[in-house]
């Protein structure tokens, strides 16, 4: 029974042929020893071949082994080839080895890898998420040094009245706290001055198409101050911000009464 | 008027295959005959009522023709150098001797059809013409055969026009055996194909490097697109001075060590040419022949579109930033009028942004909007994981280059985030205080 589980199978014989010439038949065999330490039954085809090679010193086999073979040469398909195969299998083999009960080798390989990807990905969101802009810190109470503009500008659809021009009034005094409000408004929310803007106030209006005094007061830390005055603080800047401001709102806002001319708009520096 | 005109001795590739003797034809065209040329007789100049030697007399001389035909240019050369000045147009037709499958045979007939031309320009100077009033325009190898005539002349003749002076064979050449600017008293080169059919270097007073004078935008990169891709670079040098001629494009050259200089906005400086402007490609070129020669060799350089006008819209741009710490970035900005914008990708190279420091680039925008109403600019740092980093511009001004009578255009105070676009109307930067 257990030749004929040999014979009748035309792959293994081929392989027999070939396998008896060389030193592939050796290695084979060796390999087929080394499995035999493990004593996993899908190593069988390797004992196929040993048997295969050496019927006559085996003819108590059981046909329960060869039985077994040839049904584990079967599922390999007929497209099998010892030496390349080998190194192949062994990986396979290596890789399901049962590590832990149900767990294989390759699912530890796996999980260890995903676990690397996974903690490069968090590890990169924190990085960007914890960022910390530096220019976005600054200690306001080390801002000390006071840097102050003054200037006009011009409300045309403003009409002056005699009651304006008093400072006490409380016309007056509503109208200053908007236009307070607005140049107030304008350099906080300006990015590169809003940190170091102090105040802003409306000293007095002046007839003459209506004309509005202001003063601007801006706070400078004292180590950097000689670059603020010379750069982000120059009068070029200030003045700037301002004008763009109300060259924004030329368009929306022409007929309103709190129209600002850009044109009209004048700053000074303040010794 | 019952005449008959000679026209240019047109080829077919069976010449070429059989090979060509030199032989050397000379059409003059003038305003009364702009589309009818009168072949010279070669020692008796008399025997032209027409040709005048009392006027300038410009030479158009062509370069190699492997198929035979007459170059396409030839008529349209011709209106436009009339157009310029009264004068004595003569097409110097080579084509039998240009036309041959053999290149080198064409290079060694130049020689031969230079001594045909000596000969011609001496007998015109004995009969009263002035060699200054001499232009000798050369395409590619016709470029270094006008550079012969003039070595021959011993650099006597008023000017000589190389269009992409042709390459192959000339590599290695000394200055006796090119275009050099010893061979006029004012050689202006234009440069457009120089890894191929061009020769790379300095052969002029002036030498104007078109995109770098390497590749022309708009031409094939590969060789799928059949002949365009070998001739498409070279010929476009032609193009670009027809164009230049007719004043449809002007194009500024800026004095610059190298193309990548100039594109980094290095090179905007024209101090060196004051009160005029930068040189312009053309005719008029010799406006700054003074300047020019005083200068020794200027190279110059300048971008083009793809198509005509060829002109591109420059404006230099300068940033400052409060950034406490260096930044590096490339820049992308948009001009809107209207529906219509104009964009550019300054992606070569990352720009430095180092704080209360000026950082200058060079917008060339393919169209020109009359109205700037709007900009938008995007910023990109180059890393793609982590933080989105911000440039913080205190100021920004574009300055209108070659445009004088346009606005400065400025704007203040703003955050550039990475990737996000951010749009502003410009302001006119002239502040009164």
């Amino acid at each position: 029974m257990d030749l004929e589980g040999v014979v009748t199978h035309g792959i293994p014989l081929q392989t027999f042929k070939t396998n008896g010439n060389d030193g592939a038949s050796y290695s084979s065999h060796e390999q087929g020893g080394a499995d035999d330490v493990d004593g996993a039954p899908h190593r069988n085809p390797d004992t196929t071949e040993r048997q295969g090679l050496l019927p006559a010193q085996t003819p108590s086999c059981n046909g329960e082994t060869v039985d077994h073979a040839a049904g584990a040469q079967n599922k390999l398909g007929n497209t099998y080839t010892p030496q390349k195969n080998s190194s192949v299998d062994r990986i396979k083999r290596e890789l399901n080895e049962v590590v832990y009960r149900k767990v294989k080798l390759w699912m530890v390989i796996l999980f260890i890898f995903l676990l690397i990807v996974a903690v490069i990905i968090i590890s990169l969101y924190l990085c960007s998420v914890i960022y910390e802009d530096e220019d976005e810190n600054f200690d306001r109470s080390l801002f000390t040094v006071p840097r102050s503009f003054n200037g006009s500008f011009q409300l045309p659809n403003l009409v002056f009245t005699e009651e304006l021009s008093t400072h006490s009034s409380n016309e007056s005094q509503t109208l200053a706290a908007h236009l307070q409000e607005k140049l107030a408004g304008l350099y906080r929310s300006s990015p590169a001055l809003g940190r170091y803007f102090s105040e802003a106030e409306i000293s007095a209006f002046r007839n003459g198409s209506f004309i509005a005094d202001y003063q601007l007061t801006f706070v400078m830390p004292e180590d950097q101050q000689d670059q603020l005055r010379n750069v982000t603080l120059s009068r070029e800047m200030v003045y700037n911000v301002f004008r763009q401001f109300l060259y924004d709102q030329e368009q929306p806002d022409e007929s309103g009464q709190m129209y600002i001319d850009p044109v009209s708009l004048k700053m000074s520096l303040r010794h | 008027m019952g005449e008959s005109c000679d026209n240019f001795t047109d080829l077919n590739l069976s010449h070429c295959f059989m090979g060509t003797a030199l032989y050397v034809r000379l059409l003059l065209y003038t305003r009364s005959n702009l589309d009818c040329g009168h072949e010279l007789n070669h020692h008796r100049l008399s025997s032209q009522p027409l040709f005048n030697l009392s006027r300038p007399t410009a030479f158009v001389i062509h370069g190699y023709r492997p198929t035979g035909a007459p170059p396409i240019w030839i008529d349209h050369i011709v209106h436009l150098l009339a157009e310029q000045e009264d004068m004595n147009v003569i097409v110097v037709d080579w084509n039998k001797g240009a036309a041959n499958l053999n290149y080198f045979t064409a290079v060694t007939n130049t020689r031969e059809a230079a001594y045909n031309l000596t000969g011609f320009i001496l007998t015109m100077q004995e009969e009263g013409a002035s060699l200054t009033s001499v232009h000798l325009i050369g395409v590619s190898l016709g470029a270094h055969l006008a550079g012969f005539v003039g070595a021959n002349l011993k650099g006597k003749i008023g000017r000589i026009t190389g269009l992409d002076p042709a390459g192959p064979m000339f590599t290695s050449a000394t200055p006796e055996e090119r275009l050099d600017p010893s061979d006029a008293m004012f050689v202006d080169v234009l440069h457009t194909d120089m890894n191929s059919f061009g020769l790379t270097g300095a052969h002029g007073h002036i030498d104007f490097y078109a995109n770098g004078g390497i590749d022309q935008p708009g031409c094939p990169k590969t060789i799928f697109a059949g002949k365009s891709y070998f001739v498409c670079d070279h010929q476009r040098s032609v193009f670009l001075f027809l164009c230049a001629l007719n004043r449809t494009c002007s194009l500024t050259g800026y004095p610059c060590s190298s193309y990548s200089d100039f594109l980094e906005g290095r090179c905007l400086q024209c101090e060196a040419f004051k009160p005029a402007s930068c040189p312009v490609l053309g005719y008029d070129v010799s406006q700054w022949k003074e300047t020019l020669l005083q200068l020794g060799q200027t190279q110059v350089f300048f971008s083009t579109t793809a198509t005509l006008p060829y002109r591109k819209l420059i404006y230099r741009v300068d940033m400052v930033t409060w950034n406490q710490y260096l930044r590096w970035g490339v820049v992308f900005i948009r001009l809107h009028s209207g529906r219509n914008f104009t964009e550019v990708r300054l992606d070569q190279k990352l720009l430095r942004f180092e704080q209360y420091t000026s950082t200058r680039l060079l917008a060339q925008f393919d169209d020109d909007l009359q109205q700037v109403q709007k900009i938008s600019m995007r910023i990109n740092t180059g890393n793609v994981i982590g933080p989105r980093y911000k440039i913080r511009l205190l100021r920004i001004r574009f300055t209108p280059l070659e445009r004088p009578e346009r606005p400065l255009m400025c704007r203040f105070d703003i955050i550039l985030e990475e990737n996000m676009e951010v749009a502003f109307r410009p302001l006119p930067c002239n502040s009164r205080l």
